[in-house]
Parts: C-alpha cells; structure tokens; sequence
C-alpha cells in the first residue's frame, strides 16, 4: 500500500505536469507572506494615516469609509483602535453637521463599551449642537424668503392682470361665437381652436422669441402678459359661452319684449345670472392661472418659479422649493376662499 | 275675415302671414286685425299655432311671408324698427320670465331706465305705483323666486305695464298656475280690460273670456278657423270644429 503511493507520487512527480504545479506552488508561497502583511497588525496605523490623508484632502466621504473599515475588536484587533476610528468618525459628521451619523457613530462605541468617556461626551455635545429641524427650517426661510418674496410679487402680478384681461375677452370671444355675425363667429372659433389647442409654453417661446423675427421685439412682461391674456381669454371664452347658453331663452324674450337691445339684454339681464354658475370653473382657470406663470420663467421674468430655482441651483437645500411650493399654496388657498366668497354672495337671490 | 282693413282705429294689422318650422307649417295665410282698444282672445288646441301668432305680433318670432303692421310700423328685419315695436308692446309670458337676479321693484324699474333712460327716483316711483296696482307692493323688495307663481305674473304684468305699451299680448298667462293663484291674475287682467287697454290674449279661460272678450279667434292646425264676437262664439259657433273645442274645453 505504502510503496504503491510512493510509486505514484515519484511517478507524479515525473509526468509533464510536474513543472506546471511545482511553477503553482512557488506562486502560492510568494503570495503568502503579503497577504500576511495586509491583514497585520500594522494595518489600523495606516488607515488612520489615510484617513487623515483623505480629510486634508476634502474627501471626507472616502475618509468616512476608511475609518469604517477599522474593524471591532476581538482576536488581535485592538480595542482602542477601534474606539478612535468611531470617535473619529462621529467628529467628521458632526463637522459636516450629519448629526444622526454622528449619533449612531458615538453609540457603536457605546454599544460595546457603555462607559467610554470620549463617546459620551461627544454625543452630549452633538446634543448641543443638532439644532431642530424646524429652527434651520426658519434660518432657510431669513435666507430665502426676501427673494422668493421679490419673485411671487412678479407671479401675484401677473396672475392679476391676467384675471383682469382675459374675463374681459373670453366675454368678447364668447360673445363672437354666439354672434349672428358669421366671419366674428369664425374669427372666435379660431382664436379658441388656436390658443387652446397648441402649449402656453410655445406660445409663450413664440411672442417672445418668434415675433423678434418678424419685426416685433417685446419686452418678457409685455410677452407674458399677451401670451396668458390670451391664452386665459380663450379657456374663459368657452366657459362664458357656457354660462350663457345655460340661461333660460325666456331670459332674453322677456328683455327684448320689454325694448331692450341685444347689448341691454346680455349687459343687465344674461351675463349677471352667469356669474354663479361661471365662479366655480372660472376660479378653477385662475387656480390653474397662478401655476401657469411658472412657465413664463423660461422667457427670462423672474417670477417665483424662476426665483426658487435661481437659489435652488446656489445653495443645493431643497427647503428653497419647498417654501416656494409654500408661498404657491398660499396664493392658491386665498384665491378659493375668496372665489367661494363670492360665489356664495353673487348667487345669494338663489338661496333664499 | 270680412274686418274693415281701412279703419283708421287698427292697431295690429296681420296679412297673409305665413310661417314654417323647418317643413311644418304653423301658420297658414294669416289675416287678422285688432283695433285700438279690443280686447282679442285666441284660443285653439295646443300646436295650433297661436302662440306663435302672438310671438310673431312682437317680433319674438319672425315669419317668412306677409305683413305684420303694428301702430303703423311694419314689422321687416330692422333692429330699430323692431324695438320701437317692443317698447310699445308689452307681453307677458307663460312661465313668467322674470329676471331672477334683481329684486321685483328692480325688474319692473329695469326698462324704463335702461330703455326709456329714465330718472331713477321717478322710475322707481312709478314701479312702486304699477305694484301696487297688481297688489304686491309689499314685496317690492324681494327676489321674484321668494314670490308665489300668482305673485310672479303679476310683477310681470307690472313690468310690461312700465313702457306704457299700447297693447298688451298674454300667452297663456295662467297655464302654469296653481288654481287658487288663477284668479288674482285674471283680475288684474280685467281691470286693465276695463282701462281700455288694447289686449291680445292667448288663454283657456273660458269664463274670462266670455266676461272680457270683444272678438274670439279660434286656431287650429295654423289656421284661422272661426272669427267672432265672443256672444257669437260662444252661444253660436259657425264651425264643427269649434264646437267640438268648445265642448271638450267646457266641459273637462
């Protein structure tokens, strides 16, 4: 048995495969002693020194996972090391004001060693240091606020203009669709084919960019306040015909038999018995209005949206949408309110 | 139709009107005169056409043939024309048609001030008058849905009465009444009646005719079918069909 093994292995070690694993084994055992050397004692030394490499260097996310790589103690690793490492850590978080990091560091420490000093100072000091999120919330606010204020003065005007202009030619524009005038028919069916069923942004892009071409050069308020006028006018338009073709055809026979013109019949008669029926989707145009004015940022006003995104792009700290989205809320709350207001008093002879 | 049309006291004079809905035919060879101070009712089956009759006298309907001349005025496509034509005439509807947005005294004010550009202190002295002629001067600052239906017609008779018109056209003025309100309208109706007023009347009620009628016009299937004095048309009609109408009417 003995000698038959011996005869194999010799037999082995002569076939042409021998040079092959003797070359395998050479390498395995140059390998060994570097690995040896990686896995050594030596190795937290150096960590901290490419920790603090990292850290000169501003690179504190590599420095962060560096330090982690410091493992917790056991066998041969070192229970102080590892104690540095996570104080370390919690320091470099606490510098970067990531204090739940810093936190959950100076308790990994904690969590093995109740009575280390050095964490639980740290973290008491982190106590101190980690504002509420809502105070840095009102910091953000002094920060942002008196530009985001500057912008929705630009939005809440044009929002205003538009809800001056554009009841006034959706009334015209409606009034052209139910004219007995076939060419202002026409002309109101296309303007409300046109404005309605191509974007506001092109529209916008086009008063303002296109019309230069052709000679015309405006102003982006001047261009904003056509392009929405419009816009709004011809949305409005069809509402407004609507509310018209919604009252009682008595309404208008009994003005006409009383001798009043056409103009008389809808001035006194038609038009103010819309105004109920007209609050609610007429308040929905103007709430959709106040979002729409974002898109006239693209034409270089610089209206809340564009504000917001001014900073946004400087500071990187999303609570500058946020107290935009804030700021939009509040226009759009107090425009219900008071469309509701006066939906309920306009209509009041209905309720009675 | 055998009326003098040389009269010099016609107000109204109706020749050879025809009119079409599309094909159907509402009114067929219409020739019809009403003096200065006749009181006229029509009467007929529901389709007959006398609505649109009465509708056409104030242009609320147009016609595609023959001639409508009220107070020497003839009724062609002429916006001018046609709301002199209105101011003159009062009418008063079925369903009432007051505008539910203003208070009553503003709905019997609107047209005098906005129409006859009247000063509003006298507008609204002369409404507060012709309310309380109709008896609802109460309510004067109410909205007319606050009002019963009876209450209604009769701020709408108020509101016509405001123009000062030389005829009053009622179409079916107590059709959509309830019973008991029938009365107070037709009395304020006969007292206009007795005022002297010129009046066109599309009604049912048969008692008011009988009491208020001058001349009975009898409409079916467009047509002009019996012209009479109310005696004659009531205790002597000409046509098998009116009696039949009569008949049914009478006695329901």
């Amino acid at each position: 048995m003995l000698y038959s093994r011996q005869t194999k292995a010799r037999q082995f070690m002569r076939s042409k495969i021998r040079r092959g694993f003797l070359l395998f084994i050479w390498l395995v055992l140059l390998a060994l002693p570097s690995a040896a050397l990686a896995e050594g004692p030596t190795q937290p030394d150096q960590l901290f020194r490419d920790a603090s490499n990292l850290i000169s260097a501003g690179d504190y996310e590599t420095a962060l996972e560096v330090l982690d790589r410091i493992p917790a103690p056991g066998g041969t690793d070192s229970a102080a090391d590892f104690i540095k490492s996570r104080v370390q850590k919690a320091q470099l978080y606490h510098a970067l004001a990531m204090f739940d990091e810093a936190d959950a560091s100076c308790h990994e420490v904690l969590a093995l060693f109740p009575d280390n000093i050095e964490a639980t100072n740290l973290l008491d000091s982190l106590a101190k240091a980690k504002k509420p999120k809502w105070l840095l919330f009102i910091d953000d606010m002094k920060l942002f606020l008196p530009s985001l204020i500057q912008g929705a003065g630009i939005t809440l005007f044009l929002v205003v203009i538009t809800m001056v202009i554009s009841p006034i030619g959706g009334l015209l524009i409606a009034l052209g669709r139910i004219s007995g005038v076939p060419p202002l028919r026409w002309l109101s069916w296309f303007i409300i084919w046109f404005f309605r069923g191509t974007p506001l942004l092109l529209q916008l892009f086009f008063i303002y960019y296109g019309l230069p071409s052709l000679g015309v050069t405006l102003s982006p308020t001047t261009s904003a306040i056509i392009g929405l006028g419009i816009n709004y006018s011809a949305y409005l338009a069809e509402i407004i015909r609507a509310g018209i073709e919604s009252i009682d055809s008595g309404q208008m026979e009994a003005a006409k038999a009383i001798g009043m013109t056409y103009t008389q019949a809808m001035r006194r008669v038609i038009v103010p018995q819309t105004y109920k029926r007209l609050m609610p989707p007429v308040g929905n145009e103007f709430i959709a209005l106040i979002k729409d004015t974002a898109l006239v940022s693209t034409i270089a006003m610089v209206e809340l949206m564009r504000s917001a995104n001014q900073m946004f792009n400087t500071y990187f700290n999303v609570n500058v949408l946020i107290i935009a989205a804030m700021i939009y809320l509040l226009f759009t709350t107090v425009f219900t309110v008071t469309f509701e207001t006066i939906e309920k008093r306009v209509g009041a002879y209905e309720n009675r | 139709m055998s009326h003098e049309t040389t009269d010099e006291n016609i107000i109204i004079e109706i020749k050879g009107v025809n009119k079409w809905y599309g094909k159907f035919h509402v009114l067929k060879d219409i020739n019809l005169n009403v003096r200065k101070g006749e009181k006229v009712v029509v009467c007929g089956p529901s389709g007959s056409g006398k609505s649109t009759l009465i509708r056409a006298i104030n242009y609320l309907e147009t016609h595609e043939e023959g001639d409508i001349i009220v107070d020497g005025v003839k009724l062609v496509d002429d916006v001018k024309r046609i709301q002199k034509i209105q101011r003159d005439v009062g009418m008063v509807f079925q369903q009432f048609n007051l505008f539910p947005h203003l208070t009553v005294k503003t709905n019997v004010m609107l047209a005098p001030i906005w129409v006859k550009k009247s000063a509003k202190a006298k507008a609204e002295k002369r409404a507060m008058d012709l309310l309380d002629r109709v008896g609802i001067a109460d309510q004067a600052d109410k909205f007319p849905g606050q009002l019963s239906g009876g209450q209604q017609q009769r701020v709408a008779i108020a509101r016509a009465l405001a123009m000062d018109p030389k005829i009053m056209l009622f179409d079916e003025p107590t059709s959509a009444l309830d019973p008991e309100m029938i009365k107070e309208v037709l009395d304020v109706m006969r007292e206009l009646a007795d005022q002297g007023m010129t009046m066109v009347c599309v009604t049912h009620e048969m008692g008011f005719a009988k009491e208020v009628a001058d001349t009975m016009v009898f409409m079916d299937a467009g047509n002009i079918v019996e012209y009479s004095t109310a005696k004659e048309f009531f205790e002597h009609p000409k046509e098998e069909r009116t009696r039949q109408f009569l008949e049914q009417i009478l006695n329901h």
